[in-house]
């Protein structure tokens, strides 16, 4: 992994069109400001945790599961 | 060819009936080949089935299924990994999951299937859209929904999907 030291307000450049820009440090927490072509994903690491945090518990979901649901659904 | 399966035992499908998921779906990026399967025991439900491991299927619904007005923003590098044309449609399919109070069922609304049905490659799309929570509750829009469902099921057109035919070989839908 490249690692590099930033100070407040300064920033990084990535490609030719994606900056990354130190914009608040307190305590432990640094804010960043982000600026990327529209097509660029973004997002923080946890939300693809919690997606296969997700996937994870539907793949234990069972056939009687669904049936169950159906019949749920049905009666009331 | 034959797939075998944890919950439908084996399945009898067309190599065209084959789904490719070239990036995987998230915690599982090593299983690349699927297939969409219907339970005809169970008409509101599909399953998107791993062919290389019986016991990995997930339950998904189109999010037709329980909302109006859901779309799937898809960027240019999600269109070339599916293989779009310019303007081609593609079919969102939602992966749901079922706790043990089934009332409490969620669908994740930020990362749903998106299938080129033409091509047959699909995609866990992570969507940008801050209004697409992993856990969107559906049981409540579901039950609204669901004696129209039962109505017009299983007519869904164009399917990608295979109807297990129990005791003998499962038929693609067109």
């Amino acid at each position: 992994m490249l690692v590099l030291t930033r100070k407040l307000g300064e920033s990084i450049a990535i490609d030719d069109h994606i900056k990354i820009v130190v914009v608040q440090i307190k305590g432990k927490q640094v804010r960043l400001g982000i600026e990327a072509p529209k097509e660029t994903k973004i997002h923080r690491e946890e939300v693809y945790a919690a997606i296969q945090e997700q996937n994870k518990e539907a793949s234990h979901v069972g056939s009687d599961d669904t049936k169950r649901v159906a019949s749920l659904l049905k009666k009331s | 060819m034959q797939i075998q399966t944890t919950r439908f035992g084996s399945v009898t499908i067309n190599e065209k009936d084959l789904i490719s998921i070239p990036e995987g779906i998230l915690g599982f990026n090593d299983l690349k080949k699927f297939v969409i399967l219907e339970d005809p025991d169970d008409l509101i439900f599909a399953w998107l089935q791993s062919c290389d491991k019986a016991h990995v299927a997930f339950p998904i619904l189109e999010p037709e299924m329980y909302m109006s007005d859901y779309k799937a923003r898809l960027n240019k590098s999600d269109r070339e990994a599916l293989g779009l044309s310019e303007g081609q449609e593609s079919r969102a399919f939602t992966i749901v999951t079922i706790p043990t109070d089934a009332t409490l069922m969620t669908a994740n609304l930020k990362a749903p299937i998106i299938v080129n049905s033409q091509k047959r490659i699909a995609k866990q799309v992570v969507t940008q859209e801050n209004d697409h929570p992993i856990k969107h509750p559906i049981f409540a829009e579901l039950q609204q929904r669901v004696s129209k469902v039962m109505a017009n099921a299983p007519s869904t057109s164009p399917s990608v999907s295979v109807k297990i035919n129990k005791g003998k070989p499962a038929e693609a839908l067109i």
